[in-house]
C-alpha cells in the first residue's frame, strides 16, 4: 500500500528529501544481515510504498512539493536528480514567486484558497499512480507561514476530498528560543486546526534533535542538513517494512494504518513522539556492539523519564508502585517526572530480533488505568538490519511527553494574545479573535486530557 | 450380489411405482405363499401384511436365483439398486455407504448415526459449510427434527425418536426419501456447493443476514467503565472500517487490471476475459500443467507448450499470456513484482491456491456424474423404498399435518381486525380533544400562526411522502439473489444476459438514500434527547468535542 508524501514549505521540502534519501539508501544497503531473497522482498516492499516506477528504471518518489518560494524546491529537485539513484517527478511540484512572511493567516486564507485547485490536482495525479493508497504523510513546520498555514489548509482539504484515507502530519516543533516572533501564534493555530482534520500528529522537537546531533553524533557545526538527517533516520526506522505478525516472514502491508489503529484511535489523544536507539555517528558505529537487553532497558527508561536520547537519562524516575493510584490530576506547577503512556509501539530491527525480551514494556504501571498493556503495547519486528545498525530499536509513543512544551507554548501565546500583540496581522487576512479563542480552548482541552491520564 | 436384494425386489411389485404385469407375476409366484396380490394396485401406507414380512426370507433365494437367469432385465434391475444408492450417496454431502441404507431398512441401530448426520448436513447446509467443529449428536438430532417438522413431515414416529441418535434408522431413511421426493433437493445442494471460477460479487445481503455470525463475546463490566476506553474502541473500529474500504478499492483496481489485460483470452466469447481464479490457474506451473482448452482458447498445442514454462516469473508470465492471447498492449511495465507476489493473492480475493481449486473441481465433477447416474437409476430406488415403507409397523392413521394456519384461523383474524379497529377508535378519541385544545390555545395568535401551521403541515406531508418513497424503493428492485460473476465488457457492447453495472449502482444508491434518511432521523432523535438531558441540569455547561 502506498503513501503519498506532501512536502510543504522550506522545512517540509528539506526534510522530505532527506527522508526519501534515507529510505532509498537503507533499502539498497548491502549489509542487510539477511538472505538475498529476503532483501529483495524488503526492497520491493519499500519501493512500492514510497516510490513509483518509470520506464528507464529510476524510481520516482511519491511526493508532491509545495512552497511559495522557488529557491528551496529547486535545490531539492536538483539534489535528488544529481544522485542518480532516485528522483522527484518532473511535474510534482508547485511553487510561486512570493513568500508568506511567516504569517499563518496569509498562508491559510490567501495562499490556500488561491492555489487550492492546482495543489489538489497535483495530489490527485500522484494518488492515481498508486494501486492502493494507504494514506498521506504531510511534512510541515509549525512556526513558519507557508508550512503551517498552508499546511493546515491542505490537510483540511485532504480531509474533505479523501475522507477515507489516513493522514499523518509530521510537525517540526520550533526551537524554544526561535527567531520568529509570532511562532507561538502560528503554532497554536496550526495545532488546533490539525487536531480537527488530521488523524495523527507526529512531532519532532528541534531542540531535542539538536541535542542529539551535538551529544551523540559529535557534530561541531550543526546545520539543518544534519538535523534533517537525524530526523529522517528516525522516520525511516519506523516506516521501513516489518513482519506482519509474530513468526511470519511476510512484510506488513499497511504500516500507517496499523500504527494509527494501535496508537491514536482516541480523538483527544493524537500526539505522537519518536525515540530511537542507538543513534551515533558512522565512525563510532563500527566499534560498538549492543545487546537487545541493554537497548530495551535504555529505551524503556527514555520513555519513563521523558528523555529524548540515550545520554543523560534520569535513572531515578520509577513507575508508580502498582496498587497505589496513578498520578492523575497532577498540577503543572510541579515537575512532572513520570511519563505516563497511553499506547506504545516498539519496532525492532536486526540480528536475533526474536530473542528480544519486551516484558519491561508490558508493565501496567507504565500505562494509563483505562487501557491494559495487552491493548496498549504493540511490537513490530524484522531481521533485516536498518541502515548499517546491527541492532536498532524505535519507539513511537502516545504519551505525556509533549505536555510541558505544549503548555509552555499555549502559555506564551496567551500572554501575547492578552496584550493583543501582532493580532492585526492576522485579522487583516481573515483570522479573527474568535478563531484564536477557539484554538486556545481546544488546546487547553488537550492539555487537560493528557494531564488527567 | 447378496441374496436378500433379490428377495426384496421380487416381493413387492405393488404401488404406483410398479412397472407392469411382469412384476406382478413375480409377486404372485413368490414363495412366501401369498395368493395373487389383489391389493397390489395403489400404494397404501401401512397396509402391508406383517405376517409375510416375518417369514424367513432365506427360503426365497434359491428359486429367485433360477428366475434371475431367465429374466435378464430383472437381473439387471436388481444389480442396479446398490449402484443407484451408491450414486445417490456420492451426490449427497456426507453420504453413507449402500450398506447403511440396507441396514436402515431393517431398522438396525448401527445405521442411525450416519443417517442423522446425513440429514443434518442436508437440512442445514449453511452451518455445515461454516462450522469448524461438527455439532454434537443431540444438537444434530434436534436440528433435524425441528427442520422436518417445520417443512411438514407427516410421520410422528420421527419426532419421538430418542435424542442420543442411537435408533430410528428406518424412520430416517423414510425421511430422506420424503425430502428427495418433495422437491429438487439434489439440485439445490449441488448449486449451493458449486465451485465458482468467476470473480463473484454479492448483489443482495440475504445470505449474509440469514447466516448467524460468530457469537458476540459478552464482556461483563465489573465496576464503572471508563468512557475513554469506549472512545478508544470506537476509534479503532473507525480505523478498521477505513482500512477495509481502502482494501476494497485496491481489490477493484487490481480486478480491473486483470480483466483488461486478459481480454480475448477466454474461450467463452460472452465473457471475454479471465477471472482471477482462472488467471491463477494459468500461472501456477504445477497446478496448471494441463491448460484446459476451455480456459485459453487458441492454438491448444501452443498453449500446452507454453503452459510448461508458465509460472517462471512475472515477466515471463505476462509474455506468455501475451503470446497466448495475441494481445499487443497487455505487457505493461507498471505491473510491478509486488502485484504478483503470492502474499498479495489475498487482496485479489482468492480463497484457495490453484491446486486445491483443481481438486475441488474434480470432486464437483464426480458429484455431478453421480447425480446424472442417479437420475437414470432412481426408479429402482423408489421401488425399493416402497418395500422399506412396507416393512414399517402400521401406524395409527393420522390426519395430515399441515403446518399452516389452523381451521380456527379465520376466527382469529377477525379478532385481530376488531382489536385494531378498537385501537384506532381509542387513538382518535384521545387525539381529537387534544387537537381541539391546541387550536383553542393557539387560535388567538393571528395570521402568522396559520402560516406556521401551513408550513408545518407541508413539512409533515413531505416527510410522509419521503417515507412512502423509501418503502417503495426498498421493495422495488427485482434483483437476482446471491453472488453474480463480474464481467468487464466494452462500452458499446449490446446487452447480453445479466445486469448492467449502472442498474446495480442505481439500486445501491437508492438503498443508500434510504439508509441515510434513517440515519438522519436517528441522529435528530439523539440530538433531541441530548438537548433534553442538557436542559434537565441547569448548572452544567456542555462543551462539544473538537470536530467539524
Amino acid at each position: 500500500m502506498s503513501i503519498v508524501t506532501v512536502q510543504l514549505g522550506q522545512c517540509g521540502n528539506q526534510i522530505g528529501f532527506e527522508v526519501f534519501d534515507a529510505l532509498y539508501s537503507d533499502s539498497h544497503c548491502p549489509q542487510g544481515l539477511c538472505s538475498k531473497r529476503e532483501n529483495e522482498v524488503y526492497q520491493a516492499s519499500c519501493k512500492e510504498r514510497f516510490f513509483s516506477e518509470e520506464e528507464n528504471g529510476v524510481p520516482i518518489a511519491r511526493a508532491v512539493l509545495v512552497d511559495m518560494e522557488p529557491k528551496v524546491i529547486n535545490q531539492t529537485l536538483s539534489k535528488a536528480a544529481q544522485s542518480g539513484r532516485w528522483k522527484y517527478g518532473q511535474h510534482s511540484c508547485f511553487c510561486q514567486k512570493q513568500g508568506s512572511g511567516n504569517n499563518w493567516a496569509y498562508g491559510y486564507s490567501v495562499h490556500g484558497p488561491r492555489h487550492e485547485e492546482s495543489i489538489m490536482n497535483l495530489i490527485q495525479k500522484e494518488v492515481e499512480k498508486c494501486d492502493c493508497l494507504s494514506g498521506f504523510f504531510i511534512i510541515m513546520s509549525m512556526a513558519g507561514g507557508t508550512g503551517s498555514g498552508l499546511g493546515a489548509f491542505v490537510t483540511q482539504n485532504l480531509q474533505d476530498h479523501y475522507s477515507n484515507s489516513l493522514k499523518m502530519n509530521q510537525i517540526i516543533w520550533p526551537y524554544g528560543t526561535g527567531e520568529v516572533i509570532v511562532q507561538n501564534y502560528n503554532s497554536i493555530l496550526t495545532l488546533s486546526h490539525l487536531y480537527r482534520s488530521s488523524d495523527a500528529l507526529l512531532v519532532h522537537e528541534n531542540d531535542a534533535v539538536h541535542k542529539i546531533c551535538a551529544k551523540l553524533m559529535n557534530i561541531k557545526q550543526i546545520s539543518f542538513t544534519d538535523i534533517n538527517q537525524v530526523l529522517a533516520h528516525q522516520l525511516g526506522s519506523v516506516f521501513q517494512p516489518t513482519y506482519s505478525m509474530e513468526g511470519s516472514y511476510h512484510y506488513r502491508r499497511n504500516p500507517l494504518g496499523e500504527l494509527m489503529e494501535n496508537l491514536v484511535p482516541h480523538p483527544e489523544f493524537k500526539m505522537l513522539g519518536i525515540r530511537n536507539i542507538p543513534q551515533m555517528s558512522e565512525n563510532s558505529l563500527a566499534y560498538s556492539t549492543f545487546t537487545w537487553a541493554g537497548l530495551l532497558k535504555h529505551l524503556r527508561q527514555m520513555l519513563i523519564s521523558n528523555s529524548k536520547m540515550e545520554e543523560g537519562i534520569d535513572w531515578q524516575v520509577r513507575p508508580p508502585l502498582s496498587g497505589l493510584p496513578t498520578l492523575g490530576k497532577v498540577s503543572l506547577n510541579r515537575e512532572l517526572h513520570f511519563n505516563t503512556s497511553i499506547a506504545n509501539l516498539v519496532i525492532l530491527r536486526g540480528k536475533d530480533v526474536h530473542s528480544a525480551d519486551l516484558g519491561g514494556f508490558k508493565d501496567p504501571a507504565l500505562y494509563t488505568s483505562w487501557l491494559a498493556p495487552v491493548n496498549a503495547f504493540n511490537v513490530w519486528k524484522t531481521q533485516r538490519a536498518f541502515s548499517k545498525y546491527e541492532k536498532s530499536a524505535a519507539l513511537v509513543s502516545n504519551s505525556q511527553f509533549l505536555l510541558k512544551p505544549l503548555d509552555t507554548i499555549v502559555g506564551k501565546a496567551w500572554n501575547m494574545f492578552a496584550s493583543k500583540a501582532y493580532i492585526h496581522q492576522y485579522t487583516k487576512f481573515g483570522i479573527e479573535e474568535e478563531d484564536f479563542l477557539d484554538s486556545f480552548t481546544l488546546l487547553e482541552q488537550v492539555v487537560a486530557s493528557y494531564c488527567n491520564l | 450380489m447378496p441374496a436378500h436384494w433379490t428377495k426384496e425386489t421380487a416381493l413387492k411389485g405393488r404401488g404406483h411405482r410398479s412397472l407392469g404385469r411382469r412384476w406382478r407375476r413375480v409377486s404372485t409366484r413368490s414363495v412366501t405363499g401369498r395368493g395373487p396380490s389383489r391389493d397390489s394396485t395403489g400404494a397404501v401406507i401401512g397396509r402391508w401384511d406383517p405376517a409375510a414380512a416375518a417369514r424367513n426370507p432365506r427360503k426365497v433365494s434359491a428359486s429367485c436365483m433360477g428366475r434371475r437367469r431367465r429374466r435378464v432385465d430383472r437381473g439387471a434391475a436388481v444389480g442396479a439398486l446398490p449402484e443407484a444408492i451408491a450414486a445417490l450417496s456420492r451426490t449427497l454431502p456426507a453420504g453413507p455407504s449402500p450398506e447403511i441404507f440396507r441396514r436402515a431398512k431393517f431398522d438396525r441401530p448401527e445405521a442411525a448415526p450416519a443417517l442423522w448426520q446425513l440429514l443434518f448436513r442436508v437440512l442445514s447446509p449453511l452451518s455445515a459449510n461454516g462450522a469448524s467443529a461438527p455439532a454434537a449428536q443431540e444438537a444434530q438430532v434436534r436440528v433435524v427434527k425441528s427442520e422436518l417438522h417445520s417443512q411438514g413431515y407427516p410421520r410422528r414416529a420421527l419426532a419421538q425418536l430418542p435424542e442420543d441418535g442411537s435408533q430410528g434408522s428406518r424412520e430416517l431413511l423414510l425421511a430422506l426419501a420424503w425430502l428427495l421426493a418433495r422437491g429438487p433437493l439434489l439440485e439445490r445442494l449441488l448449486a449451493q456447493t458449486r465451485v465458482r471460477l468467476g470473480d463473484e460479487i454479492p448483489l443482495c445481503e440475504c445470505e449474509a443476514l440469514a447466516r448467524p455470525g460468530p457469537p458476540v463475546p459478552r464482556v461483563e463490566a465489573d465496576g464503572p467503565v471508563d468512557i475513554r476506553h469506549l472512545q478508544w474502541l470506537m476509534g479503532k473500529l473507525r480505523f478498521q472500517w477505513r482500512k477495509l474500504i481502502t482494501s476494497q478499492q485496491e481489490q477493484c483496481a487490481l480486478l480491473g487490471k486483470i480483466h483488461s489485460y486478459t481480454r480475448g483470452c477466454h474461450s467463452d466469447r460472452s465473457l471475454g476475459h479471465l477471472s482471477v481464479a482462472e488467471t491463477e490457474l494459468l500461472r501456477d506451473a504445477e497446478g496448471g500443467q494441463q491448460v484446459s482448452g476451455g480456459v485459453a482458447g487458441r492454438s491448444p498445442d501452443r498453449c500446452t507448450q507454453r503452459a510448461r514454462t508458465l509460472g517462471m516469473g512475472p515477466r515471463s508470465f505476462w509474455g506468455d499470456l501475451w503470446l497466448l492471447c495475441e494481445w499487443p498492449g497487455v505487457l505493461q511495465s507498471s505491473w510491478t513484482v509486488s502485484v504478483l507476489d503470492p502474499g498479495r493473492s489475498s487482496a485479489c480475493g482468492l480463497d484457495a491456491p490453484p491446486r486445491s481449486l483443481l481438486r475441488r473441481l474434480e470432486s464437483e465433477n464426480v458429484r455431478l456424474e453421480a447425480a446424472l447416474h442417479w437420475r437414470r437409476q432412481e426408479l429402482v430406488f423408489w421401488r425399493w423404498m416402497d418395500t422399506v415403507l412396507g416393512t414399517c409397523p402400521p401406524e395409527a392413521s393420522q390426519p395430515t399435518f399441515v403446518p399452516r394456519i389452523p381451521e380456527r384461523g379465520a376466527g382469529e383474524w377477525e379478532l385481530v381486525a376488531r382489536e385494531l379497529q378498537a385501537l384506532q377508535e381509542e387513538l382518535r378519541g384521545a387525539a381529537e380533544p387534544r387537537r381541539a385544545a391546541w387550536e383553542a390555545r393557539v387560535g388567538g395568535w393571528g395570521p402568522e400562526w396559520s402560516a406556521v401551521q401551513r408550513a408545518s403541515r407541508e413539512a409533515v406531508g413531505l416527510e410522509l411522502a419521503a417515507l412512502q418513497r423509501a418503502w417503495e424503493r426498498g421493495g422495488a428492485a427485482a434483483q437476482p439473489h446471491g453472488p453474480c460473476r463480474l464481467v468487464k465488457s466494452d462500452a458499446g457492447a449490446s446487452g447480453g444476459p445479466g445486469l448492467r453495472a449502472a442498474q446495480v449502482i442505481e439500486v445501491l444508491r437508492s438503498r443508500e438514500a434510504c439508509l441515510e434518511a434513517v440515519l438522519c432521523q436517528l441522529q435528530r432523535q439523539c440530538r433531541q434527547e441530548l438537548a433534553r438531558l442538557a436542559g434537565a441540569l441547569p448548572g452544567l455547561i456542555w462543551i462539544l468535542p473538537p470536530g467539524r
